[in-house]
Order: structure tokens, then sequence, then C-alpha cells
């Protein structure tokens, strides 16, 4: 009797053993939308998808739609990298004002008053960042030794990866462009650094090498100018990045380069993009659609939900007086996003009262914000619209279909006037005068409004980029360049967070290297002044 | 035989006769060692089938006692009395217990201890003196008793706590204690539709709870146990049959509201601030203006609402519960029991509703050699969630109706434009919030264990124990929202057609499941016993979540299966418990432990602890009257932490994730399903928290007064923080390192004294006091991490994590006051003197944590009465206003191009808008010191029902019976110390019926 009850007590026991086998801990994952690294690239297609999420990381803040983020420390809406690029290249300058400063950050962007802990100054450092990981992961995920451990030996998915791994090369790029112009500096990881290695800091010259090389090369390779699906890079999107770089290299460099602004500027220029004869047609929901796109931030009501610049502008710039959501195609975020005066006086002089680029709604708004906070001061703008070019309302109207116009051709004819105007020998003032006609033509539909080369001073380019440009992440980096930035030259209403405007230090052209980037990497320092 | 007898007493309910002239013994017993009264003893005349059993304050009336007749007095666990009956008149009789001495055992990890053995820093909490009032849920029943433990519960019915031993030991990892319900430890979890992970559980079913403190009574549970461990044990059948039947009913009210402008005063300040807007007040009226009454506005109706009157409703809770315990087939002692309990919230279509069966099964085999014990519980919890639209009903303007017959959007007013669309930003109507949603949900749950425990027939004293257990719960539910709902999903238009209404179904299955086995040896060799545990565990745990998405969108369904990654928790541990003399005890404790959340090199740690105790009054007090108990105890020991909540089980692998479909990305003309890989830690490894803990127990007066004193530090390391990668090294900007280190310092009191012991009257308080002080040691590279979300604003927060600050300090701006004491609206200190005011001026003032947390207890008993009260205070804690920071602004009357309610408040600092910084003024943050009144009782006690068969007691009280605070919000007591509009608690007026036969 005993004996049995011990044989019992012994299988229990050993049933404890078995299932004791310490193998059990290796967990692997269930989820369907989650797999080990190797798994995922089991399938073929995974390399375009892959692809698919190094560009998404443009456009989406996370995964799991708008509202979630793969970087943390601020808002996951306000994450998104246009939105960011948007916040520190406009809402820095003489463009727009932010009335809900409750929302973190902004008050200090807008104010000029920002600090290292600042967290969209962090946003943007650590989305670019990301956007380098997600480039130099998916550069390991498809070197030569891991595809053919893998045995991937179709030729044209060969081919094709071949030419995905150049386009990651340009996006990294581009990331790093941006971090040369923002910050000055950035932690330079590639694809041949594992996972937790923090990256030696590369200040602007080094940067500007790295990327003027990486973009030079790939150019080589990626596809022609408007040969590639919509979405993906070609050609001109690197010409357009290093026009960019060369246009503002006394700025990085101390070096002139406008020769090779012009140049990169012609290359797009003869590149078949056509300005779209309706100037509010590139800020519609069927803006991609446009003929002189050169490259867009993607947005879509269904299928690409985030709460990026087009997003923030269409819902932000409906009025709260005017209640003019159902104009854009959008609910509305009541009276967000005004104007300062400055930039309304850009457009004041008489000669611009058929100007399509002059969407300025007055109403019975006064000029002037004395108080941030009171919507109803400033005029407000109606730029961006998530109407299609035939007035049809966008599939969703909150989170619009308007695409963010990154790089589109007519900054190409400025680029190139800009050059002329500065010596370039690769340019020519009168084909630069020619293009500004253009593009007033096009937004006067007629020649009532165009210039003559004696009209096109430096001061008359920076002006005529902003009644152009204005709201499409250009105007901090064309006003440093212009000297007008920093120091007393010009200034705007709340600049250095005084309602007429005064003088910021200088060190703020460039922003400072966010607090929890300079702790969590001991090899970046501080920019000068912060 | 006895149980027969037993069941011939009760025969004796239904024929009542009487043969001889018999007489009426009365009087009472008492337990020998407290001179407590006991309830439930068993008198019975021997050779007769004649009984009765005492009452609540002990006493008994048996009648048909002849003189000579030996009435004997038994109850389980105590020596059998028997007394000659000789005309005694008011017998008194006292019951020693059984086996040595009378001493209270608690309930440890893998077995049990004498209180006065124990060398940890163990609190057990009986059933006798669980908390009186509602207990909707386990926790509610020891709110305020344990020195050290702070609950907060919400608001909501049968809503979860949060539950802190010490204050929590981790920063960003988990800080909830491990909960163990008869050996088996459970998820913390919520299923899905379920209202928090312990509503499941009947708090009648409950026997004792268990809190253990420190890491020599936590280390077995090794690398659960940093944040401490409560032990649920629940009823055992007994001998006898018994039957307890429990009723209670309560009847809820809110008792405030956020003190808004009412409608005239919402009048006046608009004719103030913005009295262009003066024509929007009210609803038109179809009638024209009369200039001859310039004051009057007969184009306008005006309404009076009150919104929060109209979300908040009184409230029902009935609670039902039977149990029944004796012996099955006289060998099985069993106990049945069943209950409903139902709670309505304060919110208009908020229900609870709980069906629960346990049953429990305790034979003993073979001359007590094999003990099998069957614990299960099933439970069935429904719900009706009512959405919370508070914020709505502070903003919504009071001069407008509620209902609006002439709406589109259900016949409720709305803010719209001429033609019915909505207004883009305005508050909704929160009665229509409310009413136009539904969301009903089922959760069904088993959770039990079975325990073989084997004492050898060759070696009796080594046993096996085997405990295999197991907990299921499968939640469901439907939420819905009607198409013509302001608040319904849509494209984000404003107008009717824009809403597609909500519709969706959601689940979840989690299964538990456990294996324990284990041996103990017991024996005494001379002076020193010994008794040596050791074992092996292994858990797992599973979940599985899914969600169809709002099957309306005519976009697409976006359902989703979530399966989360399995954990898988493997452990060896032992224990070694040496007492020598019966003087100086020590136990040595240890576990190692594997966990399937790290990476295959870090899986396992150790985790030892070492205590000892020395018994003072056995060494110098052997026979002192005054001094009955004295022990002085120290320990140490390292505990470990790994859950970094349900999304991060597997964050030491290199994964690559997809998107969902409305995070996709488009390459040419269609979207694809991109792919990107997550940011991971391989290097991941326990967290690990070292404590000392000394202590002295002590007891005077037969211990009539008795209680402990008992300080500790708390060192954990290696925290499981959310910390910031090296930017471009990873797939992140940020995720869980193994970084920084936290201590906590702390004393604890605690007091038990018998004020009064009389014949007649009893008086027993309870007082614990406890203090403790968390400090960040070091966060290496993250210093001043922002945490304490706010609403008000797009991801703002107020609270920090900084070296040399407690966790959750505030971090805000100095507000500057102007010379008659009123705040500058947007004037802060210029603390770095740079002037430029900007992050850089913040600094840190104040946080969350109490300096010192009491609670005190009161039981009274005269004769057949009772009375009791629990008090329980909070003092130095400080609250982020954040309804006042969120809302009280003048600007908040006229925005968006609607006029909307402010606080009153906002008339005290007269500030215009929260913008620039202005809602991170530390002008925001209060002391939310508080003295609550938790609960109060009296209770009355029929000895004699039935012709003494039964004691009934009937009891009536009030819950949440006053709040003492100078806090200028709703309710001091926030979780987390930001009050963004919590979920008010209701004041219950409560009357309860409990029967014994």
């Amino acid at each position: 009797m005993k004996k049995i009850k011990l044989n019992v007590l012994f299988i229990l026991g050993s049933f404890t053993l078995f299932t004791s086998c310490t193998d059990e801990l290796n967990v692997t994952p269930k989820d369907d939308d989650v797999f080990l690294t190797e798994t995922y690239f089991n399938s073929p297609s995974s390399y375009r998808n892959g692809l698919g999420g190094v560009y998404a990381n443009l456009s989406l803040t996370g995964l799991n739609g708008p509202g979630t983020s793969n970087i943390s420390g601020l808002d996951a809406g306000t994450s998104q990298f246009g939105r960011c690029l948007w916040y520190l290249q406009n809402l820095t300058t003489d463009e727009v004002i932010w009335s809900y400063e409750n929302d973190p950050g902004t008050a200090e962007l807008q104010r000029n008053t920002w600090t290292a802990s600042n967290p969209i100054i962090l946003g943007m450092f650590s989305r670019t960042m990301a956007q380098v990981a997600f480039c130099n992961g998916y550069l390991r995920q498809t070197s030569a030794s891991k595809l053919s451990e893998r045995g991937v030996t179709d030729a044209s998915l060969l081919a094709d990866i071949a030419l995905y791994r150049e386009e990651v090369r340009a996006l990294r790029a581009y990331a790093y462009y941006n971090l040369m112009d923002l910050y000055g500096k950035a932690p330079f990881n590639t694809e041949n650094d594992a996972v937790g290695v923090a990256g030696p800091e590369y200040n602007r010259q080094q940067l500007f090498t790295f990327v003027e090389s990486e973009l030079l090369a790939v150019a080589q390779n990626l596809k022609a100018p408007r040969t590639n699906e919509y979405g993906r890079v070609d050609k001109a999107f690197a010409w357009m990045v290093l026009a960019k770089m060369y246009l503002n290299a006394e700025v990085y460099i101390g070096q002139n380069k406008y020769n090779d602004c012009a140049t990169m500027c012609s290359n797009v220029i003869g590149s078949g993009y056509t300005l779209e004869a309706n100037y509010l047609h590139n800020f519609t929901a069927d803006n991609h659609l446009s003929s002189e796109m050169i490259f867009t931030l993607q947005s879509d009501g269904v299928f690409t939900q985030n709460y990026g610049p087009t997003t923030v502008m269409c819902n932000g710039q409906v009025g709260s007086v005017e209640n003019n959501g159902a104009a854009f195609g959008v609910g509305g975020w009541g009276g967000a996003l005004r104007l300062r005066k400055q930039f309304v006086e850009k457009f004041q002089d008489g000669s611009f009262g058929s100007d399509e680029r002059k969407t300025i709604i007055s109403g019975s708004r006064p000029i002037e914000i004395t108080n941030i906070a009171l919507q109803g001061q400033g005029f407000v703008l109606g730029k961006y619209s998530n109407k299609t070019s035939t007035g049809m309302n966008g599939t969703n109207q909150t989170f619009v279909d308007t695409d963010f116009p990154l790089f589109r051709l007519a900054d190409a004819y400025l680029m190139y006037a800009e050059c002329a105007k500065r010596g370039a020998s690769t340019a020519t003032e009168s084909q630069g005068v020619f293009y500004i006609n253009q593009l007033r033509e096009r937004a006067n539909n007629s020649s009532v409004n165009n210039i003559s080369s004696s009209d096109m001073t430096l001061d008359f380019l920076l002006d005529e980029r902003s009644r152009e440009l204005h709201w499409e992440g250009h105007r901090r980096q064309d006003l440093i360049r212009f000297g007008k930035y920093v120091g007393g030259n010009y200034n705007w209403a709340w600049k250095g967070n005084g309602s007429n405007g005064i003088a910021i230090p200088t060190h703020f052209k460039l922003f400072p290297i966010p607090s929890n980037s300079l702790a969590s990497n001991p090899n970046l320092t501080q920019n000068t002044g912060y | 035989m006895k149980t027969m007898l037993k069941k011939l007493l009760f025969f004796m309910l239904i024929l009542p006769f009487s043969v001889l002239a018999q007489n009426t013994l009365k009087g009472k017993v008492i337990d020998a060692s407290s001179n407590q009264a006991m309830p439930g003893v068993s008198v019975t005349i021997a050779g007769t089938t004649s009984g009765t059993f005492t009452g609540y304050d002990g006493s008994f009336t048996l009648s048909k006692v002849n003189l000579g007749d030996t009435v004997s007095f038994s109850f389980l666990g105590y020596k059998t009395e028997s007394v000659t009956y000789s005309n005694q008149d008011n017998l008194t009789i006292s019951l020693q217990q059984d086996g040595q001495g009378i001493e209270e055992v608690v309930v440890v990890g893998y077995g049990k201890v004498k209180k006065k053995d124990a060398t940890g820093s163990v609190t057990q909490i009986s059933s006798k003196d669980f908390n009186k009032g509602a207990t909707p849920t386990v926790e509610n029943l020891l709110n305020g008793r344990v020195a050290g433990l702070q609950i907060n519960t919400g608001g909501g019915p049968a809503s979860g706590s949060a539950i802190r031993i010490r204050g929590g030991s981790s920063i960003t990892a988990v800080n909830d204690p491990l909960i163990v319900v008869d050996g088996l430890p459970i998820s913390n979890e919520s299923p899905s539709g379920s209202r928090n992970y312990l509503a499941t559980l009947d708090p009648n079913t409950i026997e004792s709870v268990t809190v253990l403190k420190d890491a020599s009574a936590t280390a077995i549970y090794g690398s659960r146990a940093s944040n401490g461990v409560i032990i649920v044990t629940t009823k055992k059948g007994g001998k006898q049959l018994k039957v307890d039947y429990n009723f209670q009913y309560g009847s809820g009210k809110h008792y405030r509201k956020i003190d808004v402008l009412s409608s005239s005063e919402f009048i006046d300040k608009i004719a103030q601030y913005y009295p262009d807007e003066l024509d929007n007040i009210g609803v038109s009226s179809g009638l024209a203006d009369d200039p001859s009454t310039p004051n009057i506005n007969e184009s306008r109706t005006i309404y009076n609402t009150d919104w929060q009157e109209e979300i908040f409703k009184r409230t029902d809770y009935v609670s039902n519960n039977i149990n029944l315990s004796g012996s099955l087939f006289d060998a099985i002692p069993t106990r049945l029991s069943i209950g409903n309990t139902y709670q309505e919230g304060l919110i208009i279509t908020d229900k609870f509703n709980r069906n629960s069966a346990s049953l429990n099964l305790s034979p003993s085999l073979f001359k007590d050699h094999l003990k099998l014990t069957l614990n299960t519980s099933l439970s069935n919890e429904k719900n009706s969630f009512a959405r919370t639209p508070i914020g709505s009903a502070i903003r919504f303007d009071p001069t407008k109706p509620v209902y609006d017959i002439n709406s589109p959007w259900g016949g409720f007013y709305e803010y719209t434009n001429a033609s019915g669309d909505l207004t883009a930003l305005a508050p909704r109507n929160p009665v229509a919030e409310i009413l136009q949603s539904t969301s009903t949900s089922k959760v069904n749950r088993i959770l039990g264990n079975f325990q073989i425990d084997y004492k050898f027939h060759f070696l009796p004293e080594l046993r096996a124990v085997v405990n295999l257990g197991y907990d299921e719960s499968k939640g469901q539910g439907n939420p819905r929202v009607a198409k013509n709902s302001a608040v319904s999903d849509g494209n984000g238009g404003n107008k009717l057609i824009d809403k597609y209404g909500e519709s969706s179904s959601y689940s979840s299955a989690f299964v538990n499941k456990l294996l324990d086995g284990y041996l103990v040896y017991n024996k005494e060799f001379g002076k020193l016993d010994l008794e040596t545990t050791a074992g092996y565990s292994y858990q797992k745990f599973i979940e599985e979540r899914y969600n169809s998405g709002n099957i309306l969108n005519p976009t697409g369904d976006f359902s989703d299966l979530e399966s989360t990654t399995d954990r898988i928790l493997i452990g060896f541990f032992g224990r070694t418990n040496l007492t020598y003399n019966d003087k100086y005890l020590l136990t040595l404790t240890y576990r190692r432990d594997g966990t399937s959340v790290f990476s295959k090199e870090n899986q396992f740690g150790n985790f030892p602890a070492v205590s000892f105790a020395w018994k003072l009054n056995n060494e110098f007090f052997k026979d002192n009257k005054t001094i009955s108990d004295l022990k002085l105890r120290a320990g140490w020991g390292i505990t470990g932490q790994q859950d970094l909540g349900r999304g991060r089980r597997d964050y030491y692998q290199s994964q690559y994730t997809t998107g969902t479909p409305g995070s996709q990305y488009v390459f040419g003309t269609s979207p694809i399903t991109v792919g990107l890989p997550r940011d991971y830690n391989p290097n991941l490894k326990w967290e690990e928290t070292t404590t000392y803990n000394a202590g002295v127990d002590y007891g005077l007066f037969n211990n009539r007064i008795s209680g402990s004193v008992e300080g500790y530090y708390k060192l954990s390391e290696d925290l499981l923080f959310e910390a910031p990668f090296a930017d471009g090294s990873n797939f992140s900007n940020n995720g869980p390192q193994n970084i920084g280190s936290l201590d906590i310092k702390g004393l604890e009191f605690t007091l038990n004294a018998e004020i009064i012991k009389k014949d007649k009257f009893n008086w027993n308080v309870n007082f614990n006091a406890s203090k403790f002080e968390r400090r960040i040691k070091e966060l290496k590279t993250v210093n001043f991490t922002p945490t304490g979300g706010i609403g008000g604003g797009t991801g703002g927060n107020i609270q920090v994590f900084a070296e040399g600050w407690t966790p959750n300090s505030f971090y805000v701006y100095k507000q500057l006051y102007n010379a008659d004491g009123s705040p500058i609206e947007g004037a802060f200190a210029d603390l770095n003197g740079d002037n430029i005011i900007n992050g850089n001026d913040k600094y840190i003032y104040k946080n969350t944590d109490p300096d010192v947390l009491l609670g005190f207890q009161s039981t009274m008993n005269y004769k057949s009465i009772d009375f009791s009260f629990n008090l329980r205070a909070s003092i130095g804690n400080r609250l982020y206003n954040n309804v006042d920071s969120g809302n009280a602004y003048t600007n908040s009357l006229f925005s968006n191009s609607i006029i909307s309610n402010v606080p009153t408040s906002t008339f005290d600092s007269n500030f215009t808008s929260p913008g620039n910084n202005v809602i991170f003024s530390d002008y925001y943050i209060e002391n939310a010191s508080f003295l609550k009144m938790d609960n109060i009782t009296l209770g009355y006690t029929f000895q004699n029902w039935l012709e003494g068969k039964a004691s009934v007691r009937v009891s009536a009280g009030v819950q949440n019976a006053f709040v003492i605070t100078k806090y200028s919000g709703l309710d001091p007591e926030v979780f987390n110390g930001i009050d963004n509009t919590i979920y008010p608690r209701q004041r219950q007026i409560l009357f309860g019926v409990n029967m014994k036969f």
C-alpha cells in the first residue's frame, strides 16, 4: 500500500521534472503581427515590405495607428517626421503662430526661447536618427552575405533588392542632411555598427562630406526622374537634397557651392517636371498627382493615418471665428494656426491682389497678435486643403489625404534664380528671372505681376521664396542663409519672446542636442551657447 | 455520529415537544486566552439530542436541562469542556485551544508559521477582523489595516485598486505586489471586459489575507517579490454543519461635485467677459426680443442644467452570499459558497454584477497522512460600462437643455451650426454620450488548485506537497455607439452623415497554470527544532485578446488578434527554519528563478534571504506579568523584478513588427503592409532589491496590547527603467534598460489593544502608522526624465524622475504673486537668472508620496450591540489639480466660437489661458492630506432566534462617511497625484443581515 502511494508521488514528481525542462523559458512570439527577424525575412515579399517600413517612417509615427509612436519623450502624433521638421523650420519663424501653447515645446519654439529639454527638438533628433537606424537595419538584413545565407537566388528579386538598398541609402543621407542643417552634428552610425553601439559624433563638415558622397554615389543607380513608382525616390530626390546642401554650403562649411547647386537644379528642371497649372493643386487631397512634385511625405485618411504636417495644417488653419473647416474638407482644430504680421505683409503690396498664392483670410481680424492665446487675433491661411482638385472631400476629415510637398519644382526654380543672383557660373540671371516669372504667371494667370531682372534682389528672392513656399518646411533655413534669422536684422512678432520681436542670440542658428540624446551618447557634445 | 446529532438538532426545530419539566441554562463561552466571546460554540446535553450554539457575544440559552445533566461545550480547535447542571445561573465557560498554547498561525509562502515564530515582516488579517461595510472586492477587506500597505480604489463599481506595499520598489517596471490565492500566484492583467483582476473573487469566501513585506518573508517568491506579496486564503470546510447567510444592501450617492458656475452665475460671467456672446445664452425661443425690456432677452430660452447632476444617479448595492460548511459523508470537510454582488456606479448606466460559487474539499486520509485539498471558485462577472464624460459635464453650458426635440443627434442638445452640423472642438452633451452608447461585457473565470500533502508513513517528519493550480478567464464584450451620437466614430467630419456609429466585439482568454512540488522535513533534535522546505515551481501565463474593430467603419474591418508572448517562470526554492530552545530563531531562504522575459544568458537569478529572531520574553521575561511577548527580529534578503508589462515579454529578441491596416505606406497605387524592426535590448536582466528589515514584536498584559515596530531600508538596483538609447543605435530612442537605483527608508508601527475587556463590554482598537521615503539614488544618463501625463495640452508632463528626488516629483515653474497675494498669469521666477523664462527655469516642488499614513480601527461590543469604524489618513501627499489647470481660464468661457462653463476657481486665479506654461505652474500643486472615515457600522445581534438554534445580526452603516481635507478639488485620494477628473467615490448607507445556523 505504501509503495503504491510512493509510486503515485514518484509519477507526480517526474511529471514535475519533465515540465521543468528549462528550455521552456525560450519563448517565441505568438502574435500574427510579430516575427523574429530571421522568420520575417523568410518571405520574399518581406524585402519590399521592409523597404515600405523605412519609407513609412517619414509618414507614420508607429505601426499601430496614428496615436502610437516608436520613439518617446513627446506626444506620439507630434513625433511625426514632417511635423517636427515643419515645427522647427516654420514655427520658429515669421510665417506662423501656434495658439495652443500648452502643447509642450511649442511656446519655446515660436518664441525662440528653446532649451535642450524641448520635446519637439528631441522628437526631430530622435525621429531622424531612428530613420538612420531603420535604414541601417535594412541594409544589414539585405547584405550579400545575409541574402546568400537565406538562399535568395531569384535574379529579379536580387535586382529589386539592389535598387531598394540604393533608395535606403538615399533616405539615410537625407536624414543626416536634416541633422546637419538643424543641429550641425549627429552621432554617426552605419550598417556596419551593431545594434547598441553609440555612434561617434560627426561635425557639420563630416556630415556634409558623407551625405554628398552618398548621394552622388546612389544618384548613379537610382531610377531616372519620374520613372519610379509613387512613394519612392529617384535621381531627382538625390539632386534636390544635393542642391539644398550646396545652396547652404556657406552656412554649413563656409564654402561657396552655388555652381554645384545650380547644376543640380538644372538637372531637376530638365527632368520633365512641369509646373502644375493651378498653384493650389500642390496642396490638395490629390496633390500627389501634381506634375511638379518631386517627393512628398504621404498622408492618407485610410491607409496612412498620421498627425503629420498636412493633417495639422489643414485642421489647424481652420479659423476659430470662421469655422471654415468644411471649405477644406476637415473638422478643424479651431484656430490652432495663425499668421504673424510680417508674413502677411509679404503679400500686402497691391500687386498681389490676384496672386493665387495669397490665401490669407483677414475678415474682421486684427493683423496683430498681442496675446497668442486669443485665436481671434491675427490673420489665418487657406493654403492647404483636404479637398481634391475637383472639390471632393478627402476620405477622412481628420486624417487628410493631402501629402506634404517636401520637394517640388518651384523650389528648384527659386534655388536656381538665387544661385544666379549669387554669381553661379552655371546659371544666368535672365534664366532665373524667367523661372520666377513662370511661377508668377502661374499664380496670377497672366504676366501682370512679372518682374524684371532689376527687381531680382536677394531680399526679393527671400520674400518670394516665402510667398511661394511658405508652410513647406524651408523658412528657417532660408532666413539663416540670408542672415536674417538670429540677431536683430529682421524681427518678427514674438521673435525672442517680444510681441514685436526682439533679437535672438547667434547660437539659435542651431538647435541644441536634446539633453536625453546627449546623456545617452557620451560621444556627443552640446552646441555652443546651450 | 456527531453530525447525526446535529441533524437531529435541526429536526427538533420542526418537531418541538417537551417531555419533562425542564429548566433553562443561560451562560456565555469565552476564549480562555483572550477572554473574547466565542460565537458558534456547540452546547449539547450529553446523551440527548438537545443542544444549541452560542451567539455573537458568546452567550447561549439551553432549554430542557435537567439537574444532573452533563452539558458539553465544543468548538473546532478547542478542548471540549463539560459541566454538570446544578441549577447554575449565568454560567461562564472558558475554552482552551487545542495543542500547545494558543498560538495564531499565519500563512506564508509554501507553508505556515506560528505568528510568534515569524522572523519576517508578516501581517495577517483574518475574516473576523476584516473591514466591515461595502467590500465588493478583496483588497477592500484590508484597506487602512496594515502598516505600509496603500490601497487606492477607484470610484467605479468594483473598480480596480492601485495596491502598493512600502511605496513600490521599482520606477517604471510594474509596482504591483504579487497576489497568491491558495498557493496560486495570479496575473495582475485584467481580462478584457473585467473591472479588474480581483473583481471576480468574492470577498465572502476569504478566510484570511496575509501581507508579506520584507525580503525574508517574500524571498521564497524570488523574482516576483520585490513589491511584497499578498496571500489570500479561502475558507475551508469544518466538522460541523454551519450555515452562514450574509445580506447587504447599500444606497449610494455622490457627495460632492466639481464646483462650476450655475446658470445664473454663468450668464453674469458671460456678460462680464464676453458681452457679445449674451445672444448665445440658452437656446432660441422663437420669440422676438422685446425692446421695451432691455434686461430680458425674450428671444432666448434659458435653462438651468446641472450637468453633473444629470450624469450621476443614486445607486443600489446588493450582496447576497450563503456559505455552507460541514463534513460531507462525515469524512470530507466541505465548504460551498454561493454569492451574488450587484453594484451600480454613480454614472447613470454603470453596473457591475458578479455571480460566484466556490467549493472547497479538504479530506484527510490514512490517519491524516494524506491530506487532499481542492479549492475551486467559479465566477461570472457581468458589466455595463458607462462612458465617463465628466470633463464635458464640467464644461457644458448650464443654460442649455439636455434634450432638444428637433436635434438630429438623437434628440439631445448639441452645439451645432444652423444646419445641424456639430461645432468642431466643442464639448459634447455628456448625457447623450452616456445614453447613446452601451458597453456590456461578460467574464467567466475558474480559479482553483488541488493540493496533495503526504506525510510519509515510514518517516512522518517528512511531507511531500504537490500543488496544481489553474486560473482561466474568458472575457467578451460589445461596445456600441449610436450612429446619431455626436461622439460616434466617423470620418472626422461634423455632419450626421459623417458618423458611422460604432459596433465592435472583443474577447480575451487568459490561462495561468501552476505546478509546485516541495518536500518539508520537520523534526526536533532536543532543543533544536528544524524545518526544511525544498521545492520546485513552474508557472505559465498565456494571454490572447481579440478585437473586431468597428465593424460599421466602411473603410475596412481592422480586426486584430493579439497573442501576447507566453510568460514562463521556473523556480527552485528552499527554506530552513531553525529554532533553538524557543528563544532563537533563524530562517534561511533561497530561490533560484528563471524567467522567459530575459535572454538565455540572463534568464536565471538567485534570491537569498536570512532572518533572525530572538524571543526576549522567553529569555528575560519568562514569568513577567506585564511583558507577555517580546521578540526582536532582523532580516536581510534580495528579491527580483522581471515584469516589464505585457508588451515587453520578449523585449530581448530581435523582432519585426508589421503595420496595422491604418498604418501602411503606398507604393504606386496600392498600400503595402510595412514591416519595421522593433527596438530590443538583449542585455536586460533582473532588477534586484536588497532589503534590510529590523523590528520588535511586543505584547503586554497577556497580549491585551500587542503590535510591532519596525524599520527597513530597501535598495533597488539595475532598475528596469525606460531610458533613452543612444540615438541611432536602436530602433527607438527609448526602451527598458537596467539603469539606476532607488532606495526606500521606512518605519512602521502597529498597535492592537483590547482597551476594555469586560463581561458585557469590549472595546478593541487597531492603530497603524507608516512612513516611508523613496529616493532615486542614481539615474545615470536619464536624469530628469519627464513623466506624469496631464490633460489640457497634447503630451504634457508634470512630474519627473530625477536623482536625489522621490519618483514622480512635480517639476514645475515657480509662480510669482503680486503684492496682494494673487498669482500673476504667466509670471514665473527666473530660477537660473538668464533673463529668459524657459524649460531651464523649472524646479522640483513636492511629490505624491505621503509623509505619514495612518489607520485606525475601533470595534466595540456592548451586550448584543456592536459598533465599529475605520479611519484612514494620509498626510503630506500632494496633488496636481489638473481639473483647474486644464479648465479654469476665463478664455474657456468662450472658445472655438462657443460659450462653455468653467470651474468657479477660475475667478480665484483669474487666469485667461493655459498657454505659455501657465498649466505647468506650481500654483496647481496642492496639499492633499486627508482623513477619511471609510466605514461606520452599528450592529445588533438577536442571539436566540429560532429557539436559540440560530443567531441573526442586523447592521446599518455608512460607507465613505466623511473626508476632511484642504484639497480644493473633488477628492484628495488620486493615485499618481494627477487629478484630471476622477470617477467620484460614492457615499453609501448600508444595511446588512447576517444569519448563522
